[in-house]
């Protein structure tokens, strides 16, 4: 093999009291896609934050192309090649395609832009012309022109934060053509970094596993490598279950009638929905983002009040009531958006732990912050929540404790109705398995679920029925049983079988 | 060379906002002492001088008290309407239009019991706040029209509609054409407590206490808070965030405005522009540099009370009243400075070549 185009050693980088990286090594081979993988907090963005030069280890050497850096920061760490794609995407909304991807200073092909670009949006299968802005892309266009930045400012080491976890199926299987051939091509040093096992046993050649901040496995053969050797490596332990389906199921919980919802460009966003869900159900939603999943739940939830048809909790009509009643009817809502909807950013993990049901708290206009702490430290046993300072702001807490809080919440009250969307987007492994036993519990306990996700996964082990959403219908209702991928799959795409 | 970069810390300390006014206070003094040294001025001297008169005897000790009431009422207010993460700059108006309203109020009616008759006005003082604020918080809550603007620019409709009466129809003839009202009747001043000091400290007291009890400890509190945080969280919550942020902004004016009827029933007496010197705005630095807490927000009060108070003083050993107004200006500044150290950390990174 040989010399590594990247090498780093030893590096450690601490937060606080947290051990974020400890003593990591790790190395990339020219021309080769590498695999990091590890659950959330595993130390898989810090590492990459270092060699991007965002962090300053405290210990350990970093060599790029056989030279020693001292101290790494962002523009040396660009100008010897190392370019990084984040999770949030960074692009400038009103700009052009064109723009965003000349925009560094360090841009390769000012002089023969067109040529360039012709050339890699067809390995991207990027369809837009170049002149149109950043805010007229759909999340996966986004996706590869931040890929193509990073081309563009002549990056030979690219890592890719989670670059899966916006894309549909189809586009993901079309983001490894295209990283296929940047590393066949041009040569390009790539890490992707997951926590999905499919993927980097699709995606890669070398797979890089961390855990609590340590590198427990370096440069394994993707192809020698079992899945349960990973999932060993990532979690110490082996945790699959797979959940019976043999549950008892009563009457009707949540019936919606006819819904019809007509957005503010006269488009309709949902169309003639119906469907029922019985205690001890779960119906799972497919559809890939954007096909009315987040209207549908909001119609049903109360916060989109403008609709036609009719919402029933418990045989009780209440398309006229607002969030508040609902909830009092016992329904609970986990929304897509955590951080924003389901809890407020700035605000204390104390006030938003009380935020479903803080008017039980209250005596007239007076809350009691001792029954709020009561509640909470309900939820912080119950659901295991890692959460240091009550009094502190929301975002101290980890995305996966978050959700946990969210979900408690939402589930302490033991509610007769369901609506949870997207519930594990993002979470590592464990936290994922955490919150299915949490719904197939409250299945088992008699509510009825209404599960939206695009994770053909968690539908499949979850669900007794599955619903499929494209372009606001119903496309397609089936059981669990006679389901297959490939046909919930071509529904999702809106092909007709 | 090396280079710095800035990173946020995940939590603070708990005293920061407390630690940053320290440091911005002594920062301000320093800045003080600067001036007046260029001055020619033993700032020691002077600032032994504005302490022993501004809280030296009982007298002056109330002098600065009652200096302190419209800061803190105001700030108060300010720091109400903060809670849904809204600026309220209209607190000068707020206490002009409140003194308005009293003065309306008392003129068009007539109660023989006097404490009756005190209460009655310092509510139309209230209301006159609420009143003066009802416009920005209307465009803000059905058009979205920036609050900062509007409350703004209310300041200075209702100095003009001040203006305007005590030239105009309430010009008191007996003032020897001073631009001013007649004096309201000596039955309903507010009467004192201790030397001087004005019984409108204790409502100052107790609005402190509701003040903290509303944002702190009661649902709408809670429900300003979480609108505050996130307007979806609010709609996901059912809670109404632009009924909140009515109501707060409704609140906060009233608080203002009291403070005006309650400087016009114990310090002027009559409607002038006299007034307020500035109290609303002062009233800004009061609140921001104490992170809108109220309880913070009395202490600091009475400090600037007492500083405004020292300031006026040393006029008479030929020093600017202004030296005051720049201690304070400059607390806030050195403050928000500190502040932003307890909230960020600066890591010093070198840069090889």
């Amino acid at each position: 093999m040989s010399s590594p185009i990247l090498e780093v050693k030893n590096v450690s980088k601490t937060f606080g009291n947290v051990k974020a990286l400890d003593s990591v090594d790790f190395s990339l081979q020219k021309g080769i896609i590498h695999g990091l993988l590890g659950e959330n907090g595993a130390g898989k963005s810090s590492l990459m934050n270092v060699l991007s030069g965002i962090y300053l280890p405290e210990s350990g050497t970093i060599e790029i192309k056989n030279q020693k850096i001292q101290k790494l920061n962002p523009d040396i760490a660009s100008s010897l090649g190392v370019g990084m794609v984040h999770q949030e995407f960074r692009l400038i909304e009103s700009f052009t395609i064109k723009d965003n991807l000349t925009l560094s200073k360090a841009n390769i092909f000012s002089e023969n832009f067109d040529e360039a670009y012709k050339k890699y949006s067809e390995i991207f299968s990027l369809n837009s012309n170049f002149l149109t802005p950043i805010n007229e892309l759909s999340v996966g266009e986004k996706q590869k022109v931040e890929i193509m930045k990073l081309i563009f400012k002549n990056s030979e080491i690219m890592l890719l934060d989670e670059p899966t976890a916006v894309l549909t199926p189809q586009e993901t299987l079309q983001l490894k053509e295209s990283l296929d051939k940047l590393s066949q091509e041009d040569q390009k040093t790539i890490v992707l970094i997951t926590h999905k096992l499919k993927e980097i046993k699709d995606f890669t050649e070398r797979i890089f596993v961390m855990k609590n901040g340590k590198m427990v496995a370096k440069n394994l053969e993707t192809k020698k490598v079992t899945d349960k050797e990973l999932i060993e490596l990532m979690m110490g332990e082996v945790k699959t279950s797979n959940f019976n389906k043999d549950n008892k199921k009563g009457g009707v919980k949540l019936k919606v009638e006819d819904i019809s919802l007509t957005n503010e460009e006269q488009l309709k966003s949902l169309d003639d929905i119906s469907f029922s869900i019985q205690s001890g159900e779960i119906l799972g939603v497919a559809g890939v983002s954007g096909n009315g999943q987040v209207e549908l739940a909001n119609v049903i939830c109360g916060i989109e009040k403008e609709f036609q048809g009719r919402v029933l909790i418990n045989s009780q009509d209440v398309s006229k009531k607002g969030v508040k009643s609902r909830k009092k009817l016992s329904l609970s809502y986990i929304p897509e958006n955590r951080l924003g909807v389901g809890l407020a950013p700035g605000v204390s993990v104390l006030d938003n732990s009380a935020i479903k049901e803080y008017f039980k708290a209250s005596y007239g206009p007076h809350l009691s912050k001792g029954k709020m702490l009561g509640y909470l430290n309900d939820l912080i046993k119950q659901f295991a929540i890692k959460a240091p300072d009550v009094k502190a702001e929301i975002s101290t807490l980890s995305g996966g404790n978050m959700q946990k809080l969210l979900m408690g919440r939402e589930l302490i009250s033991n509610p007769e109705v369901i609506v949870a969307a997207q519930p594990t987007r993002g979470l590592d492994v464990s936290a994922v398995e955490a919150i299915h036993k949490l719904i197939i519990n409250q299945r088992d306990k008699g509510s009825a679920v209404l599960l939206i996700s695009e994770d053909l996964d968690e539908l499949f082990k979850l669900s007794d029925r599955i619903i499929v959403l494209y372009e606001g219908k119903i496309v397609k209702e089936v059981d669990i049983n006679s389901a297959t991928i490939e046909t919930i799959g071509f529904a999702m795409a809106g092909i007709n079988e | 060379m090396n280079k710095f970069i800035l990173s946020k810390k995940l939590y603070r300390n708990e005293l920061a906002t407390f630690y940053s006014f320290l440091i911005g206070f002594l920062i301000a003094l320093a800045v003080g002492s600067l001036i007046l040294f260029i001055q020619e001025k033993n700032p020691f001297d002077v600032f032994s001088l504005m302490l022993k008169l501004s809280i030296g005897s009982v007298n002056s000790l109330s002098n600065s008290l009652n200096k302190a009431i419209p800061l803190i009422l105001a700030g108060l207010g300010i720091s109400i309407i903060n809670s849904v993460k809204l600026w309220n700059i209209g607190a000068e108006g707020q206490i002009f239009m409140g003194a308005i309203a009293l003065n309306f109020v008392y003129i068009n009616t007539s109660i023989n019991n006097s404490q009756i008759y005190i209460f009655l006005l310092l509510v139309s003082g209230f209301l006159g706040g609420a009143f003066c604020i009802l416009f920005p918080a209307v465009a803000k809550v059905l058009f979205g029209v920036n609050e900062i603007i509007t409350t703004l620019l209310t300041n200075y409709i209702v100095f003009g509609l001040t203006i305007y009466l005590i030239n105009g129809a309430w010009k008191d003839p007996a003032s020897l054409n001073f631009p001013a009202a007649a004096y309201v009747s000596e039955s309903v001043y507010l009467p004192t407590v201790i030397g001087k000091l004005s019984s409108g400290f204790l409502i100052c007291i107790l609005f402190t206490l509701i003040a903290y009890y509303i944002k702190d400890k009661s649902v709408f509190g809670y429900e300003m808070r979480i609108a505050g945080g996130s307007a979806l969280t609010a709609i996901y919550a059912g809670i109404n965030a632009k009924q909140k942020a009515f109501f707060a902004m409704l609140i906060g004016g009233g608080f203002a405005g009291l403070a005006g009827a309650i400087e016009l029933l114990s310090q002027t007496h009559r409607v002038s522009t006299g007034i307020s010197q500035g109290f609303g705005y002062t009233a800004i630095i009061v609140a921001a540099i104490t992170g809108m807490r109220p309880v913070g927000i009395f202490l600091v009060g009475c400090l600037f009370g007492a500083l405004t108070i020292g300031g006026s003083v040393i006029q008479t050993i030929g020093v600017s009243s202004y030296i005051a107004e720049i201690i304070q200006a400059t607390t806030l500044f050195g403050a928000l400075i500190a502040q932003f150290f307890f909230s960020y950390e600066i890591l010093k990174k070198s840069e090889n070549d």
